[in-house]
């Protein structure tokens, strides 16, 4: 009788093995990059004393050009999940005449200069224009009002949801959904419970992407709605998104305000962040749920 | 169980064509598609399932046309090449997901149920993408019996399965059939594989059906050169090239047998001796070992001749250039081209 073979170790996760220079090239590379982001991050907290960000997280104006932002960008990302995930759906499922078009036209808001995108919506509502008239008469004025940040967030920001859900659509095995199909789920029940539960994941780094496109918007807005009137949900005094309110500091020499102001509105954003990663993670948020990976 | 009848279907993608296809089938019954790779056997069976239109002809269930029905609507459970698994349900959810639909209120129990006929209980928590592919097999079946289909059409079951997987599937597909009194319908480009579960068989090439009928018609009476070669004959000679060589005897001997398109026979065994009946010679042209014994290609007349040594060959072995006597009965030769098409 021979010996059983020894138990093979089972391996957990798969390693590269590799030489210490391609190890060192890696850290080199990726290194430098983190150092680009972190640089600046550290030049504005050096020139942004403690008291100062304290100042500004309590000053009233730094607090509704936050809201304005905050509040702007979530209807943005909202609309988006509208209208953006059907055109997504549409363009992975649906081969038809004009569609290379129609991919062109999405991708045309995020390649050419954002001033552009603010110039053309400004001249579609121009006091007089029908659009402006129209606008004005359902009670959405967009003119220098948080509507018409709400309509630039969108309008550059969208392409990303409508990019991320295409690829996410794509990704499905048509050979899935024929299965669910044949099981006895319509169309739309296939779609419910088969296509979005795959698809989620990436949708959901699309609007993702799209929110911290339309935080960080200021181009379109300092042509649309530069200042911010009351009007809509906002009824405060006269503000402007916290990007534009920024610039206006720097513009007007004030340094150091300008560094308290962005490094406050930093923190805030790199703790939203991090609580979706953290979420993600540990499965709160449900996109993540299962591991769909072999 | 239902009785389902393909009556002359037949349907476009793009710029191919498939059909018409023809094939009945009662409960419990298997029947195997056959066909190269392009030869419309996946086009046929999302055609069955509802997911291509039916251009003509009718898919008739119980007498009822149902070739316009939605796939959903067809009690029909097909498992596409790769199984179509969902990758973010477990074991438990796959399977359960058919009762979900119909609001089931016993799911839970008729899930577990099924998961512990397929040997699955175990494993009911994992993703599909943790299992090996006899795994995925069995969650598949088990998931499309959950949905209490009137007939299985699977699309290559054996793929990428390893030996014992393989006959552990056979085992499955047959106590559906047997069992259940399923009707099954599955797809593959391997004869062998659809002879170890099928009785009975449709031949598909480049959209058109060459063959139809049971598996003693397929491999006794092949219908042509393209299912003859299929089903593993290895000389298949056309009537042409017959006529070219008639002043040879062995040449004239077959077209003695040969019918419109030809003849085909599976290779005779080499024989020691001679003066055995109906023997012949030819010049060892290659030979290389298989599983039955040495294969042998010999050239008789112009012709080149597979034949085969058994383990048990007395003398030393063959090499290029020796001659070698065969045994090649009139009874083996089939004639192709003459034999009826379809077997309805």
């Amino acid at each position: 009788m021979n010996a059983p073979p020894p138990p093979t170790p089972v391996r957990r996760g798969r390693r590269w093995r590799t030489g210490p220079s391609w190890l060192a090239l890696q850290v080199v590379l990726s290194g430098s990059l983190l150092l680009l982001f972190l640089l600046p991050i550290v030049a504005l907290f050096t020139y942004a004393p403690v008291s100062r960000i304290v100042a500004a997280a309590e000053n009233v104006q730094v607090r509704e050009a936050i809201w304005v932002t905050l509040y702007a960008s979530g209807i943005a990302v909202l609309a988006s999940a509208l209208l953006a995930i059907p055109l997504g759906y549409l363009l992975a499922r649906r081969r038809f005449f004009g569609r290379s078009v129609i991919e062109s036209l999405v991708g045309l808001p995020v390649v050419v200069p954002h001033l552009m995108v603010g110039l053309g919506l400004f001249f579609l509502v121009l006091p007089g224009s029908p659009l402006y008239t129209f606008t004005n008469a359902i009670g959405f004025p967009v003119y220098d009002t948080i509507w018409g940040v709400v309509l630039v967030m969108a309008v550059v920001s969208a392409p990303y949801t409508v990019l991320a859900s295409q690829l996410s659509f794509e990704a499905v095995d048509e050979r899935v959904l024929e299965s669910a199909r044949s099981l006895g789920a319509g169309p739309g029940t296939t779609f419910l419970t088969v296509t979005m539960p795959i698809a989620l994941r990436g949708i959901v780094a699309g609007l993702l992407l799209t929110w911290a496109r339309a935080v960080s918007e200021i181009g379109g807005i300092l042509i649309l709605a530069y200042a911010i009137y009351p009007g809509g949900p906002y009824n405060g005094p006269v503000t402007s998104t916290i990007s534009v309110y920024i610039y206006n500091l720097f513009q007007q020499g004030d340094l150091a305000d300008a560094a308290a102001v962005s490094s406050f509105f930093l923190l805030i954003a790199f703790a939203l962040f991090l609580a979706v990663r953290i979420g993600e993670r540990s499965g709160w948020l449900p996109w993540r749920r299962g591991d769909l990976t072999p | 169980m239902s009785e389902w009848l393909v009556d002359a279907i037949e349907t476009d993608l793009d710029h191919f064509h498939l059909g018409p296809v023809d094939l009945a089938l009662r409960p419990g019954q298997a029947v195997a598609v056959l066909g190269s790779s392009g030869a419309g056997k996946t086009t046929f069976l999302r055609t069955l399932a509802g997911f291509l239109p039916v251009r003509r002809g009718r898919l008739l269930r119980d007498g009822e046309d149902i070739s316009s029905w939605m796939p959903e609507e067809r009690s029909l459970g097909y498992v596409p090449q790769g199984l179509g698994l969902f990758p973010q349900r477990t074991v438990f959810g796959n399977v359960r997901y058919p009762m979900e639909l119909r609001g089931r209120l016993d799911a839970n129990a008729r899930t577990e149920a099924l998961l512990a006929r397929f040997g699955l209980t175990e494993l009911k928590h994992r993703h599909p993408a943790r299992l090996s592919g006899g795994e995925q097999q069995r969650v598949a079946i088990a998931r499309a019996l959950a949905a209490e289909p009137e007939l299985i059409v699977w699309d290559e079951p054996w793929q990428a399965l390893d030996v014992e997987a393989r006959r552990e599937l056979g085992i499955v597909l047959t106590e559906l059939r047997e069992t259940d009194g399923i009707p099954v319908v599955v797809v593959t480009h391997d004869p062998a594989l659809a002879f170890s579960l099928a009785d009975s068989f449709i031949v598909l090439d480049h959209g058109r059906m060459r063959f139809s009928g049971g598996a003693n018609d397929l491999l006794d009476r092949p219908s042509d050169a393209f299912v003859a070669r299929f089903v593993g004959y290895e000389n298949i000679y056309d009537r042409a090239t017959l006529e070219a060589g008639q002043d040879h005897p062995f040449t004239a001997w077959l077209l003695g047998s040969a019918g419109p398109e030809g003849v085909a026979f599976g290779s005779p065994e080499a024989v020691p001796t001679i003066g055995v009946p109906s023997t012949w010679e030819g010049v060892v042209r290659s030979a290389r070992p298989s599983p039955e014994g040495l294969r042998v290609e010999l050239a008789v007349d112009d012709l080149m001749v597979a034949v085969r040594l058994p383990r048990t060959w007395p003398a030393r072995l063959p090499t290029v250039g020796d001659r070698l006597r065969f045994n090649a009965e009139a009874t083996a030769v089939h004639r192709l081209g003459s034999g009826k098409r379809t077997a309805r």
